[in-house]
């Protein structure tokens, strides 16, 4: 059974002209961390808005094609059961809190699947403490920093004891400091919890180094689908969507070219030193300069 | 901003930790009575227990003054005003053509503006040492569908964002020249469009997300939903309402059957 199965959807939102998604398929393993690429109007946003059954039940339009969810296909059920296997956090920090304290958001998912108290308590420590905000449970969310409102939402969305995790270009509106502390979030929950996660994004490098797949998108079409190593082998396809491509693969690029091979191809600076140090300790046998 | 809106003060009296709903409850009855009592002297006893539970509820002067600023001038307005539209009774202290100032309806004004200093300052104690989340809470509890408690607990919530958005658009606009302070009345209502749109606009794209977030969050997924939290009522707090119950049944019953006038 895959986590996530996308098969041939094409979906128009109301009073559109253009398909917003087209021809998409896509499948999702079990504990696989899949990174989407694409620029505004790629239809990333829209692919997620699909995994939990919010299009076509909160969002009217045009669907065609079957998207399935652990084996449900999510048209067929109401989104309050989506929601139990798929959280969704948006990139809007500011508009998917509404509680009064960092306690009750948390806990606001498993009060309406009537999770008894001691449980959602737990449950609410537990999210708290995998996102890194122990301690704040009364807070107001108002008073958090982006960063801490995004991992407030990562909670309250865990809290459901959910099998996937999507989330919309959630280091949008996030500072430095943010961002890091939300993708050390993510990494925590790829390594020690082998969540399934989709993470619809505009920028690879961060997330390169945890992602199990990129999948590039561009105008609600699929182009690529494939291990990262294997998709950034050629940066110039990064730029063709609209995302700019990592900087280390840049330099891998750059060497291939100017050295007339395709050996380099590194994805972290520890990897690229590596490569060039040997590169250039390396005894030169062929007398090529 | 802040302040505003959220007049709760965190700390640890007997009136914080008291039940909301029984604070909710003393609040009604205590402004009940403060519409039984038609004596002065009364009116004043019951400002002076009021003002002394607000002292119990370490209320500073300078927070309180501030919350009660604007009844205090209202309080003022009765005063000067009540004497001038009621001319019954005697002796007259003083009159100017139709104007006629009486001693009775002097006292009128002054017990009514006590009345009116009892009311708000009875309900800025329930501001001042319930938080809004418990008072949501208590709500829902008492019987309030989870549906208005939640609409309640969110207009609240997001009553903070707002003012912060409309100050960054005001800025926003104010760096492009948009003067809002200057000009008639027409024109200063003219140039806050370019104010209100924005929000408006702003404020209808956070409620579409907002719906998708509680659907999100399996929003009315069940009947017999839990909460986190419980309300309990401890031995304290039913020695509370038996006190209040007292406070008000003793002069209800003098008034109205006894016929005592008080």
């Amino acid at each position: 059974m895959k986590a996530l199965e996308l098969n041939n959807v094409r979906f128009k939102y109301r009073d559109f002209q253009n398909w917003a998604l087209d021809s998409v398929s896509l499948e999702v393993e079990k504990g696989e961390f899949v990174t989407i690429l694409g620029c505004n109007g790629s239809g990333k946003s829209t692919l997620c808005l699909l995994t939990n059954g919010l299009i076509p039940h909160a969002i009217q339009g045009n669907l065609q094609g079957s998207v399935s969810v652990f084996g449900n296909n999510v048209g067929e059920q109401p989104v309050s059961q989506s929601a139990t296997k798929v959280g969704i956090v948006f990139q809007e920090p500011e508009s998917q809190l509404f509680c009064m304290s960092v306690e009750e958001e948390v806990a606001f998912g498993p009060e309406n699947l009537a999770v008894p108290r001691e449980e959602i308590k737990t449950r609410v420590e537990w999210a708290l403490e995998l996102v890194g905000m122990k301690g704040y449970n009364n807070r107001s969310p108002f008073s958090l920093s982006g960063g801490q409102k995004q991992r407030v939402a990562i909670a309250a969305a865990l809290s459901m004891r959910p099998e996937m995790l999507v989330l919309d270009e959630p280091a949008y509106a996030l500072d430095p400091v943010g961002r890091l502390g939300l993708y050390s979030v993510l990494r925590d929950l790829k390594e020690k919890h082998g969540m399934t996660v989709i993470l619809a994004e505009r920028d690879a490098e961060e997330a390169l180094a945890f992602s199990d797949r990129f999948v590039l998108m561009k105008d609600g079409k699929l182009l690529e689908s494939g291990p990262p190593r294997q998709v950034l082998r050629d940066p110039a396809k990064l730029r063709e969507i609209g995302v700019a491509p990592p900087q280390v693969t840049e330099v891998a690029s750059l060497l291939n070219t100017r050295m007339g091979t395709s050996k380099f191809s590194f994805l972290t600076v520890e990897e690229a030193e590596r490569a060039i140090l040997e590169e250039v300790l390396k005894p030169k046998k062929e007398g090529r300069r | 901003m802040g302040g505003f809106i959220d007049l709760y003060t965190e700390a640890d009296t007997f009136l914080h930790r008291m039940d909301p709903r029984v604070k909710i409850v003393a609040v009604l009855l205590l402004s009940l009575l403060a519409f039984i009592l038609s004596h002065l002297y009364l009116l004043l006893a019951l400002l002076t227990f009021i003002f002394l539970l607000l002292f119990l509820a370490r209320a500073t002067i300078s927070r309180t003054a501030f919350a009660l600023k604007f009844v205090l001038r209202f309080m003022v307005l009765i005063i000067i005003l009540w004497p001038i539209f009621d001319p019954t009774g005697t002796p007259v202290l003083a009159s100017l053509g139709p104007i006629k100032i009486t001693e009775p309806a002097v006292w009128r004004g002054v017990t009514s503006a006590a009345r009116v200093g009892c009311l708000a300052t009875v309900w800025y104690i329930l501001m001042f040492t319930t938080s809004q989340r418990d008072l949501v809470r208590a709500l829902v509890k008492m019987g309030v569908r989870f549906d208005f408690g939640l609409t309640l607990a969110i207009s609240l919530r997001f009553l903070p964002t707002f003012g912060a958005l409309i100050d960054s658009i005001k800025d926003a606009q104010r760096a492009r020249g948009l003067e809002l302070s200057k000009g008639g009345l027409l024109k200063r209502s003219k140039n806050y469009v370019a104010v209100l749109v924005p929000t408006i606009v702003s404020a209808l794209r956070t409620a579409d997300t907002l719906s998708l977030a509680l659907q999100s969050r399996a929003y009315g997924a069940r009947a017999d939903r839990t909460y986190l939290r419980d309300l309990n009522m401890r031995p304290s707090d039913y020695v509370a309402l038996a006190v209040l119950a007292a406070i008000l049944v003793l002069p209800a019953f003098a008034k109205f059957v006894m016929q005592v006038d008080i």
